[in-house]
């Protein structure tokens, strides 16, 4: 379970054995009572039992044991009360009837035990995929580098190259080696999101510096684009891992410097308070194809194109980083043509204050005259 | 010593670091010391004083930590520290230690040898008597006169921006971590209190940069602290 994949399970874990399972269940019961009695004229008694099993079922396999239970216990409550004989009471005239209560808890506890082994079994069954596809691609991505930097000083070593050349080549082996630290940083990286070890350290930081930050690591690589930021300029606080949201800046902004062309406008814009961060980086690239908002964040997805740069990792990682912070961020595509990245982080309340101070010169034996 | 090369020792327990660093550093005129644990790193700052220490955090037979406090007990040598990107704790533990600096690894030639070369003028700067006047690219401190101005535009400062700059100035090049600056500036009671120092730099910011969110003179070392830009 990587990344995504893990706060999806963590959902599902909440629906399944939260509380809201249990009111699904009770939910189900009460639906299929108000049928039943409808029903009543048609049905005769031993037919509404099979519409209870049959919440019991749907709740085994939908929601988990707990609610399963659950749903068997209200179920044969209901089932005792509204329609075994007599009727309005609980008590029960035919003891075939404590069979079949039985029957349904029995039910309960096999079906939805049975619904989380093959559960199970699909989770695994998907991270042996991924693991399958993280190798392939990691060790084409870094045997690529690999193989040029190898070719490179061999050349330099056994051949007798000329001036213009023996740059050429150990400018190469510079490139390459970056290239393979930045995919071995992604990889560790995702690897420790992925694998739950990392967790928000949030302080509290003002916007303008997490952005300038991330601007000022990225300015290589954009320098070729036209920047555009809008950052409220008074501090305006918010409550993050610095370390965390500027990567996920710079793997924003260096998706943009990859995928754009250059000349064109890349625009930061962020806001901040005490209702969280929201900060878009857009550009005008390309843009994105209908239906494929979602594949960037998927692991090892580039595009569709030949690698080239990136081993697809760097939008997995962004995501991740905005899930530890449960936010989110999304894709989409802009007016007037390219994409946009919305991230949305949710605040931590009001920002701690910072004792005030005069302004003043400090003590001046003479004062300038224009200030 | 008759030998006029500034002497660097490398405490590092790679041997194709210690090659590869023992080229770069040799070809650029400094004299290379090699050392590959804490105890030889030690032995070899007191009996050979290096003019720097380029320290690689991760040691055989402890932490590279454990060498900056031993040798902060005499010693004012600079020590920069080698350490993978990504373990910003150590980093920051390091240089609360009392390294001067430090280096992401994987690093270039040009990186290390900028680093150097500020940690030497460091260790200069602070044996010569310090003049009123702190020059740093475009920024000028007059300590005497408590004036401060950026290419030759004067600049209002409270007090706290005040004693914040003049900090960051008389350690120009190096980084300097949020728990140093908050002892230096605001004393030893506000240690927790990390948003302050971001506060006040987004104020200096906003006084000296010509564009705040791309400060080319107050830069951020995500993770760690800050660093005023060294002219060049």
């Amino acid at each position: 379970m990587i990344g995504s994949d893990a706060s999806a399970l963590h959902r599902n874990k909440l629906f399944k054995s939260g509380w809201l399972g249990y009111a699904a269940a009770v939910a189900l019961v009460v639906g299929t009572t108000a049928v039943g009695a409808a029903a009543r004229v048609v049905l005769d008694v031993p037919d509404v039992e099979m519409l209870y099993v049959l919440v019991v079922l749907v709740s085994a396999v939908f929601l988990g044991r707990g609610p399963a239970i659950a749903s068997a216990a209200v179920g044969v409550l209901a089932y005792d009360f509204f329609f075994v004989p007599p009727t309005y009471t609980l008590n029960v005239a035919d003891p075939r009837y404590l069979f079949t209560f039985a029957m349904m808890f029995g039910i309960g506890l096999l079906v939805s035990s049975l619904a989380d082994r093959a559960r199970e079994a699909a989770v695994r069954a998907e991270s042996e995929a991924l693991r399958g596809t993280l190798l392939s691609s990691v060790s084409h991505d870094l045997r690529t580098p690999l193989a040029a930097i190898t070719g490179a000083a061999t050349t330099l070593r056994d051949q007798h190259v000329d001036e213009s050349t023996r740059r050429e080549l150990v400018e190469a082996i510079c490139e390459e080696a970056e290239r393979m630290e930045r995919l071995v940083k992604n990889l560790l990286d995702m690897t420790r999101l992925a694998s739950g070890a990392v967790s928000a350290q949030r302080e509290w930081i003002p916007v303008d510096e997490l952005v300038g930050a991330a601007l000022s690591r990225t300015e290589g690589k954009l320098s070729r684009h036209r920047l555009r930021t809008e950052i409220p300029v008074s501090p305006v606080l918010v409550s993050v891992d610095p370390i965390l949201v500027e990567q996920l800046l710079v793997n924003l902004l260096e998706n943009a410097a990859r995928h754009t062309p250059p000349g064109t406008e890349v625009l930061v814009r962020a806001e901040g308070g005490p209702g969280g961060l929201v900060l878009e980086v857009a550009d005008r690239g390309p843009g994105v194809a209908p239906g494929e908002e979602e594949k960037v964040f998927e692991r090892f997805h580039t595009g569709g194109r030949a690698t080239g740069q990136g081993a697809g990792l760097g939008l997995a990682i962004a995501r991740a980083i905005a899930e530890v912070h449960g936010g989110t961020l999304r894709l989409a595509s802009r007016p007037g043509g390219g994409a946009s990245f919305r991230l949305a982080l949710p605040g931590a309340g009001a920002s701690p204050p910072v004792p005030a101070e005069a302004e003043v010169e400090p003590g001046t034996p003479e004062r300038r005259s224009s200030p | 010593m008759t030998d006029p090369r500034p002497v660097v020792l490398v405490v590092e327990d790679e041997p194709q670091m210690r090659r590869f660093l023992r080229a770069s550093l040799g070809a650029e005129g400094y004299q290379v010391l090699e050392a590959w644990s804490v105890a030889d790193g030690v032995r070899q700052v007191t009996a050979e004083h290096p003019d720097a220490v380029l320290l690689d955090l991760g040691l055989p037979d402890g932490d590279g930590i454990e060498l900056v406090r031993r040798v902060r007990e005499w010693s004012s040598v600079p020590v920069i520290v080698v350490s993978a990107r990504g373990r910003e704790e150590e980093k920051v533990a390091a240089l609360d230690a009392g390294a001067d600096d430090y280096l992401p690894k994987p690093f270039g030639t040009k990186e290390l040898l900028a680093r150097l070369r500020v940690a030497l003028r460091h260790a200069r700067a602070v044996a010569a008597p310090e003049g009123p006047l702190l020059d740093v690219g475009p920024l000028r401190m007059d300590l005497e006169r408590h004036e401060a101005s950026v290419e030759g535009r004067a600049v209002r400062l409270t007090p706290i921006e005040w004693r914040l700059l003049a900090y960051l100035a008389r350690h120009a090049g190096k980084v300097l971590t949020h728990a140093q600056i908050l002892r230096e500036v605001w004393g030893p009671n506000a240690s927790s209190q990390s948003h302050y120092v971001r506060v006040y730099m987004a104020e200096l910011r906003k006084k000296l940069e010509a564009d705040p969110s791309r400060p080319q003179l107050l830069l951020t070392e995500p993770g760690i602290g800050y660093r005023l830009a060294d002219g060049a």
